[in-house]
C-alpha cells in the first residue's frame, strides 16, 4: 500500500473523516484549523478558520454540503465546505469532544465535555442542509450523563438510537428522539475509557475502541458484543471497512508513557483484525506517535490515519488486499452463501 | 502467501471459521430484512438518502463540482 503525507497540520491530530463519495478528507488537529484534502492525491483543497482552540472532532453531512465541527473553544461550528464561510456557531458551556450527522443529515449530536460544575452532555441540533438557509439556535434535545461522562457518540440507523460510549468503559443505548436512556451495559474494562466509537455503511452495528486494549463490534439495536478485537497497545481508534471484512485499529503509548515495558516502544502501527474471525491480518507502519484517529473510505478504496505526530497518512488498498481472502469465504462464495 | 493461509489450517480451524462465517451471514440476513420492514412501516425509504443526493446531480457531476472548490 503506498502512502500519501498529508502535511499542513503543525499538531497532534484529533479526527478524520472521508466524505460519502470518498474523494474528500476532512481532517482536524490541536492547532485550531479544519483542514480538507483530495483523498487521491493528497492535495490541500481549504481549510477553515474560526475556532479558538484544539478542534477535537469533525463531520461531513452525507450530501458533502455542509460540515460540523467541535472544539475546545466550547463551541460547535456548521462550515460551509464550498465556500469555506461558517455557517452558524453554536456556545456550550464546555468543551465539545465529539459531534456526529444522522443518516440524512438533518440533525447534529454533539458530546460536550464534563468539567467543574458541569455534567456531561449530549446535544441535539436541528440542521438545515441548504448552506444559504437560517440555521436554528435551538437545542432541541439534551441527554446529561449523571454517571460515566459520554466521550463519543453516534446515530444509529434509523436515527432511532443515539449511542454513547462512555470513560467508565460502558455504552449506553438512549432513544433517539426522545433521549431516554434505554440501555447501559459494560464493554470494555472498567473505568477504562472509551476512545472511538465507528458505524457499519448501515449503522446497524458499529465498533468501539479502548484504552483496555481491544475494540469491541456491538449491535446497535441490543447492544450486544458480536465480536472483540484484541490488540497489544491502547486504543484510539477503529474503523469498518466496507468491500472487505476487516476493522482497522489505531492506538499506541506515546514514549513518555511507556515506562513499565521493555518491549518496542510505542507501537505506532495500523493494525488489520477479521471482522468475523477475529484474527489479526496485517499491520502498517509510519507514523512517529500513536494514530489518534482512523478512517476508512465509504466507498472501500483505501483508509487514512492521522497521529500524535501531526501528520495524515493516506493509503489505497492494493490488489493483495482486495485479493486477501480465507477458504471458507472463497467456498462461501462459490456457493452463493455471500 | 497470505492468501492461502486458511489452506493450511487445521481442519478444526477451518470449520470453526466456517460456523463463525455463516453465523454473521445469518445475522446480517435477518437485521437488514428487520430493518427494511422498519422502515416501510414507518413511511421511511429504504435508502436514507433517498431525495437528497439528487441535487448534486449525476456521480460524475459531482465529482467535478467539488474540484471546482476554492
Amino acid at each position: 500500500m503506498r502512502p500519501t503525507l498529508l502535511q499542513g497540520h503543525e499538531r497532534a491530530l484529533t479526527q478524520i473523516k472521508y466524505n460519502r463519495d470518498g474523494d474528500i478528507i476532512f481532517s482536524t488537529a490541536k492547532d485550531q484549523h479544519i483542514c480538507a484534502w483530495f483523498s487521491h492525491n493528497g492535495e490541500r483543497l481549504g481549510t477553515y478558520h474560526g475556532h479558538q482552540g484544539a478542534i477535537w472532532t469533525v463531520d461531513v453531512d452525507p450530501t458533502s454540503t455542509l460540515i460540523a465541527s467541535g472544539a475546545a473553544d466550547n463551541t460547535v461550528r456548521l462550515w460551509d465546505i464550498k465556500s469555506g464561510k461558517c455557517l452558524k456557531v453554536w456556545e456550550f458551556n464546555t468543551a465539545v469532544k465529539r459531534v456526529e450527522f444522522n443518516e440524512d443529515g438533518s440533525q447534529l449530536l454533539a458530546v460536550t465535555e464534563k468539567r467543574m460544575g458541569f455534567l456531561g452532555t449530549i446535544v441535539v441540533l436541528d440542521i438545515n442542509l441548504d448552506p444559504n438557509a437560517e440555521q436554528s439556535d435551538e437545542k432541541v434535545m439534551t441527554i446529561t450523563c449523571e454517571e460515566g461522562k459520554a466521550t463519543v457518540a453516534g446515530w444509529s440507523y434509523m436515527s432511532k438510537y443515539i449511542i454513547a460510549g462512555h470513560e467508565d468503559g460502558t455504552v449506553s443505548q438512549y432513544d433517539g428522539k426522545s433521549g431516554e436512556q434505554i440501555d447501559n451495559v459494560p464493554v470494555h474494562d472498567v473505568d477504562t475509557p472509551i476512545t472511538d466509537l465507528q458505524w457499519s455503511a448501515d449503522r446497524t452495528y458499529f465498533i468501539t475502541a479502548g484504552k483496555d486494549k481491544t475494540a469491541k463490534l456491538i449491535n446497535a439495536r441490543d447492544l450486544e458484543i458480536l465480536k472483540t478485537y484484541v490488540a497489544d497497545t491502547p486504543l484510539n481508534s477503529a474503523s469498518i471497512t466496507p468491500k472487505k471484512d476487516f476493522v482497522i485499529l489505531g492506538g499506541g503509548q506515546a514514549a513518555m508513557d511507556v515506562t513499565t515495558t521493555s518491549t518496542r516502544q510505542g507501537k505506532f502501527e495500523a493494525r488489520f483484525y477479521h471482522k468475523i474471525f477475529e484474527e489479526e491480518i496485517g499491520r502498517v507502519r509510519g507514523h512517529f506517535g500513536p494514530l489518534n484517529t482512523v478512517a476508512v473510505d465509504p466507498t472501500g478504496k483505501g483508509y487514512a490515519s492521522g497521529g500524535e505526530d501531526g501528520y495524515v497518512r493516506v493509503h489505497q488498498f492494493d490488489k493483495g488486499y482486495f485479493d486477501f481472502t480465507y477458504e471458507v469465504e472463497r467456498q462461501a462464495r462459490a456457493q452463493g452463501q455471500m | 502467501e497470505d492468501a492461502d493461509r486458511g489452506a493450511s489450517a487445521d481442519l478444526a480451524v477451518v470449520e470453526h471459521r466456517r460456523r463463525l462465517l455463516m453465523e454473521w451471514l445469518a445475522w446480517r440476513e435477518e437485521i437488514e430484512h428487520d430493518v427494511a420492514e422498519e422502515r416501510q412501516e414507518l413511511g421511511m425509504p429504504l435508502d436514507p438518502l433517498e431525495g437528497l443526493i439528487k441535487k448534486t446531480a449525476t456521480e460524475a457531476d459531482g465529482e467535478e463540482e467539488v474540484i471546482e472548490i476554492e
